[in-house]
């Protein structure tokens, strides 16, 4: 328990400097929100009106401090082209990103620690073999490719799904599901290729370890050496690389968001890239941000629940 | 009496390369019921090959085994994995070198202790834990029951090895194979788990192959010994004929290397003090988690060291010996206390000769490297003198082109040496210049640094926990344990006569003590 | 002694990047055809001795695109490793062998931008700074710079307790000295392989970039820009999509094969 709170500090330390350098960032870029916003023919007392109402004549740390109070309560101000408050868009477009990443992570495990286990377990044989070879080529396959080759595959050739015929959960939501597992499985193929690599070197890592040789040196069974002894310890770097592999997915959702053109959280992160909406983007940033802290910590957490090594 | 194991003509192949490569030659055991054989070679003769074999452990794909290996009649050989489950762990068992990493880090202490019983019995878990706290207590672990409890890596090392050999012996096997069970260890722990050896070959009746590159050991333990090199058994007998008659050169080279005391030429009269320290405190700042542990590691430690003689400085792992030597060269500064040592007319040995040499250099640069940063010479002038120091050292011209890893461990040692004599110093300081090499090495690196002190006069402060060596090298002794300096004086007095307690446990685990110098 | 088995990894691997990399290599002097000379008679024409790769929707030549496309591709890579690896090397040096307060606050925000993957931070840099080549090439090259610090420091805090740094000192070495002549060569063997494994991730992120559009911009064409292009067109003309995407598996596999490669290790 003492052992979570102080990772749950640490943890907010970490976002309190992730929040001050994204807003530094945006905030010391060249442009002026308020010109962009009235357009270039504005009247300067009209600018320094519209600067005045944007709170932008303060000084830097007062913007900040106001710009993180309100973040913590949930508010990011207003998208400049959407004219609507930043956390609502975000908020409408959670379920669909946040299921799509779920997903992905389930199917991820699902493929890559059953193979890694197989293929390590009959290391040397052609089985073995096979898996690897096929494991380099989807190591290989950038995500937005894997897309369209799946999109290709299942869409045009099996036709098991409308390549573009996104429904929204609230239509209906089983036809979701159904469309969604076609794009997870394309965030999802490059990661759990990653996931089994690692995974397969550390068990044939342990192979070699001492402690393996002393089980087998008390008549254990190869199958009980493996799984019983050897599995534990190989999963720990795994664990901290499936933490790193959720923040990974937040990268490839974006991108295979465009390919399946599912309106998630990845169109309007590009849109506003595209318009300079900064409010949006600076959600988006945070709300990753937390993610990826709170993933991380949970990684943390599980590490010393399977590691008795790691200290307090 | 029936053989309880019978192995005759054992070869051994790798075949991981295109030509086959033997590691073990033609080799013959035969050990009684309840009887401690030793097998003693230096690293690569092939001992622990033949120790595997013996254990059913070596059932690499790419090996060879040719040959009969009889354990009560059965040829394990010949045995299928299954047949070979059954004696392993419950009639042969096993202990391995490096207690920590033979132990599974994620499992408690008493599920391995168990294990064996787990696979080889039906016991009840209540039964096999009051057994397993039972085995525990047998290798003389106090308190059994927190152990059982315990993750490997919260014990000590020689509490791994004793849990090590409480998980081996819990079922009673007719065979225990030790292979370097102490190497890993401190002298003090070592002898302690020699006596346990002992003890578990008198009362359970286990009869012991114990496989160490150190003879002198292997003589407190074994009734026989075997002598192996370059896979090939040299000489077998029982240890008595062994020690006293050799047939065999190579035996006697191994029996020569073991560091005889009590030598008889007269102590060097000192001179002028070269570098001292006085009431030297130094302390770390050790991180454990958030909480900042401040441990102090040299207390108020004092010495001089002068012209022409040899310090030695003894101790066990962690006392603080590395440090002390570290801070003699201003490498770590000293809290409080003076340091006087006049570098860089003080030069130091590393024990790892592996780690001391710069892996992308070649000799050559490594040994020019002082003359570099410190002096105006020229390229030629640089050159002349690590010729002069390399053949000094044993080594010919050539080797100034070669790279650290083509050079074996002995012939690291004697580069660094030369390197050490580039700027020529008046001291030396040895941080445990021998304890990684063979014995026969150790022997020829420690008459290569006495040649040194009687050829060039150098000094040298010689750290070393190999109390056998410090007496053969040194004039006068200190013992350090904790970051105290406990006792010194010269070595007479520290052998014939100590008077701490700690010297006197450190001397009988080496098994010299007062009167009692072999 | 040499090993039994041969050293497949390295030998597919070449040829692998033999394939895309010579054709990348001739494509910056000559292409069979202009790759931006529009032909509207063979809009998204099919295979055909003439266009070995057919044409695209514009009816441009996709080998001669692909030639030039992966130059471009390659170009962005190569400055974004040489940018990311040269700083990162020069931060894990110091913070790894001096350490020190600057050593813990470098390494907290290196913690962070790690957790973060790199397409996302190039995404907020590129967001920041604007789209274009070098744009991409200095923002995935910043993105990349923890990563290299990490890796190089990692190896600086080990190297520096080892023996022969002490051994250094004692000869009188100088900090610079040390950091440079002694232990820089000693990372090496860490530094090439994690070049290599750097140079798919320039491949990817850059794609990645290109690919949804704030990448690399018109006339410029990279391999992840005609892959979003040619994904508009893949249900009518598919060897546009698939010709682009298999060379960029092809360049991705060549360097994963060469870095596993049995003669590295």
């Amino acid at each position: 328990m003492k052992y979570v709170l102080k990772k749950l500090l640490s943890c907010i330390i970490t976002l309190f400097i992730v929040s001050f350098l994204v807003f530094a960032a945006f905030a010391l870029i060249p442009g002026d929100p308020a010109l962009s916003k009235l357009g270039t023919n504005a009247t300067q007392a009209a600018l320094d009106a519209m600067r005045h109402k944007m709170g932008l004549d303060r000084p830097f740390l007062v913007r900040y401090f106001t710009w993180l109070f309100d973040a913590v309560r949930g508010n990011f101000g207003n998208s400049y082209s959407y004219s609507m408050p930043v956390a609502s868009l975000i908020l409408d477009k959670i379920p669909i990103t946040l299921t799509l990443m779920v997903y992905s992570m389930i199917l991820m495990v699902v493929i890559s620690v059953p193979a890694g286990v197989y293929a390590s377990y009959k290391e040397d044989t052609p089985v073995d073999r096979v898996i690897q070879i096929a494991n380099q080529i989807v190591m290989a396959i950038p995500p937005f490719f894997s897309g369209i080759l799946i999109t290709l595959f299942f869409g045009i050739v099996l036709k098991l799904f409308t390549p573009g015929g996104f429904v929204s959960l609230n239509a209906n939501p089983l036809k979701f599901l159904g469309f969604m597992f076609f794009p997870a499985l394309a965030v999802a193929l490059p990661k759990s290729a990653m996931v089994f690599n690692l995974l397969y070197t550390s068990l044939n890592g342990e192979k070699k370890k001492d402690y393996v040789r002393t089980a087998y040196s008390r008549g254990n069974r190869s199958k009980t050496v493996f799984f019983s002894h050897m599995l534990k310890n190989a999963s720990i770097p795994t664990i901290t690389f499936l933490g790193m592999a959720f923040a990974d997915m937040i990268a490839g959702s974006i991108i295979i968001e465009q390919v399946f053109g599912i309106p998630g959280l990845g169109r309007i992160l590009l849109t506003s890239i595209q318009n300079r909406d900064y409010p949006v983007v600076t959600g988006i940033i945070m709300l990753i941000a937390v993610t990826v802290i709170i993933s991380n910590m949970i990684v943390d957490i599980i590490y010393k629940i399977v590691d008795p090594r790691v200290d307090a | 009496m029936s053989k309880l194991l019978h192995v005759e003509d054992l070869n051994i192949e790798f075949h991981d390369h295109l030509i086959p490569e033997t590691v073990v030659y033609d080799f013959d055991l035969d050990m009684e019921p309840g009887e401690i054989v030793g097998l003693v070679g230096e690293s690569g003769s092939g001992k622990s090959m033949s120790a595997l074999a013996v254990a059913g452990l070596l059932s690499r794909h790419d090996m060879k085994k040719r040959g009969v290996i009889e354990f009560e009649g059965k040829n394990i050989l010949s045995c299928s994995r299954s047949e070979l489950r059954e004696l392993q762990g419950d009639e042969i068992c096993m202990i391995f070198q490096e207690p920590l990493t033979s132990l599974n880090p994620v499992k408690k202490i008493g599920w391995q202790v168990e294990e064996g019983l787990k696979i080889h019995t039906d016991m009840s878990p209540e039964e096999r834990k009051k057994r397993a706290i039972k085995a525990l207590e047998d290798v003389e672990i106090e308190d059994a029951q927190r152990v059982y409890d315990s993750y490997p890596h919260e014990l000590s090392g020689g509490m791994r090895q004793r849990v090590m050999i409480a998980a081996a012996t819990i079922g009673n096997p007719k065979l225990l194979i030790a292979d370097e069970p102490t190497t890993a260890l401190d002298v003090t722990v070592q002898s302690q788990i020699v006596e346990l050896m002992k003890k578990i070959n008198r009362e359970k009746k286990t009869a012991i192959l114990f496989i160490s590159h150190d003879l002198s050991l292997v003589s407190a333990l074994c009734e026989r010994v075997l002598v192996m090199k370059g896979g090939y058994v040299v000489e077998s007998g029982s240890v008595k004929e062994i020690f006293e008659s050799p047939k065999e050169e190579y035996t006697r080279k191994l029996i020569d290397a073991i560091p005889k005391c009590g030598s008889t030429e007269d102590l060097v009269e000192n001179g002028e003090p070269l570098a001292g320290m006085k009431d030297i405190n130094v302390s770390f700042i050790k991180r454990k988690g958030k909480n900042k542990e401040k441990v102090h590691v040299l207390k108020d430690i004092s010495l001089d060291i002068y012209e022409g003689e040899i310090l030695g400085l003894v101790g066990e792992s962690g006392c603080g010996k590395s440090t002390l030597a570290k801070t003699l060269l201003g490498l770590i500064k000293p809290d409080t206390g003076h340091v006087s040592a006049k570098f860089p007319n003080t030069q130091m040995i590393f024990q790892d000769p592996y780690g001391s040499l710069n892996p992308s250099k070649t000799v050559g640069f490594i040994m020019e490297e002082p003359l570099r940063n410190l002096t105006d010479k020229t390229p030629e002038e640089r050159y002349a003198l690590s010729k002069e120091m390399i053949e000094k050292v044993g080594l010919s011209e050539e080797f100034l082109q070669r790279y650290p890893s083509e050079l074996s461990g002995g012939q690291r040692q004697r580069v660094c040496i030369a390197t050490a004599l580039m700027l020529g110093p008046k001291l030396i300081i040895a941080d445990e210049p021998v304890s990684a090499l063979d014995v026969t090495i150790q022997a020829e690196v420690l008459k290569l640094m006495m040649k040194l002190h009687m050829e060039m006069g150098i000094s040298f402060l010689f750290i070393s926990h190999d109390l056998r060596v410090v007496h053969q090298m040194c004039d006068r002794i200190m013992v350090m344990k904790d970051g105290e300096i406990v006792e010194s004086g010269d070595r007479v007095k520290i052998y014939e006569n100590p008077s701490h307690p700690y010297t006197k446990e450190l001397l009988k685990s080496a098994g010299l003590g007062p009167g009692g110098v072999k | 002694m040499r090993s039994k088995k041969r050293d497949f990894n390295f030998i597919l691997g070449i040829c692998l990047l033999a394939i895309t990399l010579i054709p990348a290599f001739v494509g910056l002097f000559w292409t069979p055809y202009d790759p931006e000379k529009m032909d509207y008679s063979m809009k998204l024409a099919g295979i055909s001795i003439r266009h070995i790769y057919g044409c695209d929707n514009f009816g441009r030549d996709v080998f001669s695109r692909i030639m030039s496309g992966s130059g471009i591709t390659l170009l962005i890579a190569v400055g974004t490793v040489l940018f990311g690896s040269i700083l990162g090397t020069v931060i894990g040096c110091f913070t790894g062998y001096y350490g020190g307060l600057i050593d813990e606050c470098l390494m907290r925000i290196n913690d962070v931008a790690l957790a973060f993957p790199s397409l996302l931070l190039a995404l907020v840099i590129v967001s920041l700074m604007g789209t274009g080549k070098y744009q991409v090439m200095l923002a995935l090259g910043l993105a990349f710079i923890p990563s290299y610090a990490r890796i190089v420091r990692g190896e600086y805090l080990r190297i520096k307790n080892l023996d022969y740094v002490k051994a250094a000192k004692l000869a009188g070495a100088s900090d610079m000295r040390i950091m440079f002549v002694h232990i820089l060569p000693n990372t090496k063997t860490v530094l090439f392989s994690s070049v290599l494994i750097g140079f798919n991730n320039a491949i990817l992120a850059e794609a990645g970039l290109s690919f949804l559009g704030i990448g690399v911009q018109p006339p410029d064409a990279s391999l992840g820009r005609m892959l979003s292009e040619a994904q508009a067109y893949m249900f009518t003309n598919p060897s546009y999509v698939l010709f682009t995407g298999c060379t960029i598996v092809m360049l991705i596999l060549g360097f994963s094969l060469l870095s596993k490669a049995k003669r590295w290790q």
